[in-house]
């Protein structure tokens, strides 16, 4: 008994020393870093992120102070607002170039980088909190990854042999960048270090692109890697922060090409200039719509279309490939149609004649009809004028859609009241739903131009309207069913309440 | 009498087992009391009886089919109102009777009060009413969970979450309420327990007790007509006219659950399956509680997130709970009642009950409120028809009650000038209520002094 009740003394023991040390109180900070966190310009929400970063990164604090590359307390409250991962953090401790210039006592104007440069009236590139947040300087690649030099050692600022040191030159003649970022972007051994799957090939695609071409050609406006990736800032593309990620990519592309200004002088390839209306257009077209309004990733972006490094706008020979990619079965169904004759013929790049380019807009059965303004007709109007059979099909084509859709509708009303009479409408919605299917299906339909394969996708929309015609037949028989013997019920009711009634008027006059 | 009647057949066979005469005889003697106001109040209880009768006889049909789960609940009961035979019938029967029975029994606690049948001796039957009326509303709370749909799930999930509001112990009273921190399907289950085994055993033991007190004690006359100059008898005269009133109430429930199976299609009047719980979605837009708990709804709305430095939940409840706690011992504070004395003042408090209320649910069911138009803009056209409407009610009781000879109006003109001053005068709902509150405070102390002084 007393042995174990010293085993459980022990064991409590033990266990108090433990409490004990977890609980142990950090060491406590350097008078000069302690004056530092007492200035009221590190702010509360400084200290409670300072209090719990680890060990290891308070060590390095001191140390940046004792080495005086962390002086004064404005400097500690702007790298203490970055509000870093311990890491990263630690990481920054011992960066000297990071300190340096982040440092308003040592650095100002377009050398320090702040978390704020606007309110000093600095370039929007020398923003700290997009640095510590660039994908390089998470990964460890901080300054002097690309700007060269020793960042353990002050004063160091060997540049690569590739940095042109030229400000002017480095600014005005763009053509250094893409073999810049290519030292390590186009090295699979390197980037396999950080990203084994990320493509090297960027600066070979890129030098295909009409960019690349433009750029070799000396002209500085071409977009090169930063234009698209940003410089301080660059993050990964399947971040939604990263000014590549799908949605937005119209917004990175339209900063140039929606730039009249930018783009005088460039042309298209039959001479004409070439336009600057495509963000404009794309943002009101059914693909824009998907993706920036319903943020619908699966919608195409400029480069869904174009590409990415090896940028290009597709020839008419490409364009219905491209278009193929989502829409395949459409562009299966235009290959075996009379159209693909004509349309080779004529050198017209396919899907873009009846849909458009950027401004594609939704299809409306209206497209089919037999007016003169409308499209099938117009277009035949202008060069198939002998061709009735083919008016026709289009007005067959429109007449049958718009029955369909009129059905939908209607039969939709209807199994709604069907439910709302408390029948069961099950029967109904499954059907509607085959009849929706078969709709969607007839539109796609179309592409094949011909009447029998129209058909065979129009077929079991007809079968499910005869069959919701029966279901509402059964359903209003049900109905009436519910009626009738609602009707004998209330009659057997109203007639036992009568003689209730009367066996009460009869026993009350008995009693009078 | 009784003892000249012939004993035989089956009365003579069972009370020579069971002693059935003594019960039989006060039967026969039971009498219902006639006097100077209408019958029909009597009738009332009754009718609720009937409704729990309907809700217990179509609550074992719907358990047949019912199977309470997540995979399964709303499932089996889109089966019960698809394809099981009369089950469209059977829970559209049960759904309108709930709401019916919530009805007459609302109507049958303010008959009571109006007419101060609470008035000694029955102070308990009152008591037991009071507690027959909150059983209901629990009914009416868990059972509203168990289709697991989309309406029910979130305004469940509204509903509990005030309940985190009663101080100190609102945190594990939602928990054990909500079974976990969120409805979830443990919160169904324990509803579902509730609905069908400790709801209905707790009702069926305090309708005994109400329904012993009633018997033991018959029904309360007319005030101020304590020896009744005559009487109806209970059995069969006074028994057949409620048959006669129940069958008519089952044919009022066949025909609304025939026309409208799934309500008439008003907030917190509807009873539509809609679309399965998905308790990831978005929270359903437009939740409103059941009808009897819109006033409490709105009344929370009504009240800012901080009032004083206390939570403005938490004093909504404090508020609804002082009143209800009012209503459950009127039978003491009402004085006059007691002493079989005409008792205006608690008249005109039932009257300024039914206004209070009133207002409160006409303004959250948007009274008149034009569609497409932003939500501040509609509460104040629902707010100014709601506060019309009770200025015409209140009208109509002033001309009504003055005829009679009544001139008490304090409570009801309060809760008029509070709907008038924050429906039509725009001030908002707790400085209205404030304002009235202190000048119907201030009216009474001088109408008391004067008093004084005259005597």
């Amino acid at each position: 008994m007393m042995r174990r009740l010293a085993a459980v003394l022990c064991l409590l023991t033990a266990a108090q020393r433990g409490v004990g040390r977890a609980d142990e109180p950090p060491t406590p900070p350097s008078s000069a870093l302690a004056k530092l966190l007492a200035d009221p310009a590190v702010d509360a929400k400084a200290h409670a992120y300072f209090d719990a970063l680890p060990a290891r990164a308070h060590e390095l604090t001191e140390k940046a102070i004792a080495g005086e590359v962390v002086t004064g307390a404005q400097h500690l409250a702007a790298i203490l607002s970055l509000a870093m991962p311990p890491s990263v953090f630690e990481a920054a401790m011992e960066d000297r170039c990071f300190l340096c210039h982040s440092d308003p006592e040592v650095h100002t104007g377009d050398t320090l980088f702040s978390p704020d440069p606007a309110a000093g009236g600095h370039p929007k590139h020398m923003d700290l909190t997009k640095v510590v947040q660039d994908v390089h300087f998470r990964r460890g690649l901080s300054c002097a990854g690309c700007h060269g030099g020793d960042p353990t050692a002050a004063m160091d600022h060997d540049h690569p042999a590739s940095w042109p040191t030229d400000s002017d030159r480095r600014h005005t003649d763009r053509r250094w960048i893409p073999e810049f970022c290519s030292r390590c972007h186009a090295d699979s051994a390197f980037m396999r270090q950080f990203n084994p799957g990320m493509p090297t090939d960027q600066l070979a695609k890129y030098r295909q692109s009409q960019h690349g071409i433009v750029l070799a050609a000396g002209d500085s406006r071409a977009a090169q890697c930063v234009s698209c990736h940003g410089v301080h800032g660059i993050q990964g593309a399947k971040s939604p922060r990263s000014s590549v990620y799908p949605s937005r990519v119209p917004e990175t592309c339209g900063a140039c090409h929606a730039d009249a200004k930018l783009m005088a002088g460039f042309k298209l390839p039959d001479g004409s200039p070439l336009p600057t209306n495509q963000l404009e257009e794309y943002r009101a077209s059914v693909h824009g719509k998907a993706l920036l309004e319903r943020g619908d990733l699966g919608a195409p972006a400029c480069n869904d279309c174009h590409g990415n490094h090896a940028a290009m706008p597709p020839q008419v020979a490409s364009v219905a490939e491209i278009c193929r990619t989502c829409h395949a079965r459409n562009g299966t169904l235009f290959d075996g149609s009379k159209h693909k004759e004509a349309f080779v013929k004529h050198h017209w790049p396919e899907c873009n004649v009846c849909h458009g380019k950027h401004s594609i807009a939704r299809t409306s059965d209206a497209m089919l009809a037999p007016d003169p303004g409308a499209l099938c007709q117009a277009c035949h109007d202008k060069y198939a004028t002998n061709n009735p059979a083919c008016k026709a099909t289009a007005t067959y084509f429109h007449a049958e859609l718009l029955g369909l859709s009129a059905s939908l509708a209607s039969f939709t009303d209807r199994a709604e009241l069907v439910a709302r009479r408390g029948l069961d409408a099950d029967p109904m919605h499954d059907q509607l739903l085959t009849l929706s299917d078969s709709l969607k299906q007839s539109r796609s339909y179309i592409h094949a131009f011909d009447r029998s394969e129209f058909n065979q996708a129009t077929a079991p929309g007809h079968a499910s309207i005869a069959s919701l015609v029966e279901l509402e037949k059964a359903a209003e028989g049900d109905l009436l069913y519910r009626r009738v013997g609602l009707a004998i019920a209330v009659v057997l009711i109203a007639l036992l309440m009568l003689l209730l009634w009367l066996k009460v008027r009869r026993m009350e006059s008995g009693d009078r | 009498m009784s003892e000249q009647r012939p004993k035989r057949g089956l009365q003579a066979w069972l009370n020579a087992r069971y002693g059935i005469d003594p019960l039989l005889d006060f039967l026969r003697h039971k009498e219902v009391p006639l006097g100077s106001h209408w019958m029909g109040w009597y009738f009332l209880g009754g009718a609720t009886l009937f409704f729990f009768v309907v809700q217990i006889a179509t609550g074992v049909l719907l358990l047949m089919y019912y199977q309470a789960g997540e995979a399964t609940s709303y499932e089996s009961l889109r089966y019960i109102v698809t394809k099981v035979p009369f089950g469209w019938l059977v829970r559209a029967v049960h759904c309108w009777s709930a709401h019916l029975m919530v009805a007459s029994l609302i109507a049958h606690m303010f008959s009571t009060m109006m007419l101060k049948a609470y008035r000694p001796p029955r102070e308990l039957t009152w008591v037991s009413g009071y507690a027959l009326f909150v059983v209901t509303l629990c009914f009416g709370f868990s059972g509203y969970l168990l289709p697991w749909n989309e309406l029910s799930f979130f305004a469940t999930a509204v509903g509990t979450d005030s309940v985190k509001s009663v101080p100190v112990v609102g945190g594990w009273l939602l928990q054990v309420l909500r079974g976990g921190a969120d409805v979830t399907i443990n919160t169904l289950y324990r509803f579902f327990a509730f609905h069908v085994v400790v709801l209905p055993l707790a009702a069926f033991a305090v309708i005994g007790v109400h329904l012993l007190f009633v018997q033991r004690q018959g029904m309360a006359p007319p005030l101020g007509e304590k020896a009744a100059p005559r009487g109806m008898r209970f059995f069969p005269n006074f028994f057949l006219r409620d048959l006669l009133l129940w069958l008519g109430c089952l044919l009022v429930l066949i025909v609304l659950a025939a026309y409208l199976p799934y309500g008439p299609n008003i907030p917190g009047m509807e009873w539509d399956l809609g679309k399965k719980a998905d308790p990831l979605a978005p929270a359903y837009p437009g939740i409103k509680p059941e009808w009897y708990f819109l006033w409490v709804y709105q009344l929370l709305k009504e009240f800012p997130p901080h009032v004083f430095g206390i939570e403005g939940p938490q004093l909504c409840l404090l508020a609804v709970s002082v009143l209800l706690g009012i209503w459950a011992v009127v039978p003491w504070l009402d004085r006059n009642a007691r002493r079989d004395a005409p008792s205006p003042a608690f008249t005109d408090l039932g009257v300024a009950a039914l206004l209070f209320i009133g207002f409160l649910m006409l303004k959250a069911w948007d009274l008149g409120a034009p569609a497409g138009v932003a939500d501040t803009i509609r509460a104040q056209v629902a707010a100014r028809n709601a506060a019309v409407l009770v200025v015409i009610v209140f009208a109509a009781v002033v001309v009504g009650r003055s005829i009679a000879g009544r001139r008490w109006f304090t409570w009801s003109a309060t809760a008029t000038a509070h709907a008038v001053l924050h429906g039509i005068g725009g001030v908002p709902y707790l400085v209205a209520g404030t304002v009235s509150a202190g000048a119907a405070a201030l009216w009474l102390a001088v109408a008391r002094l004067r008093e004084g002084r005259q005597r």
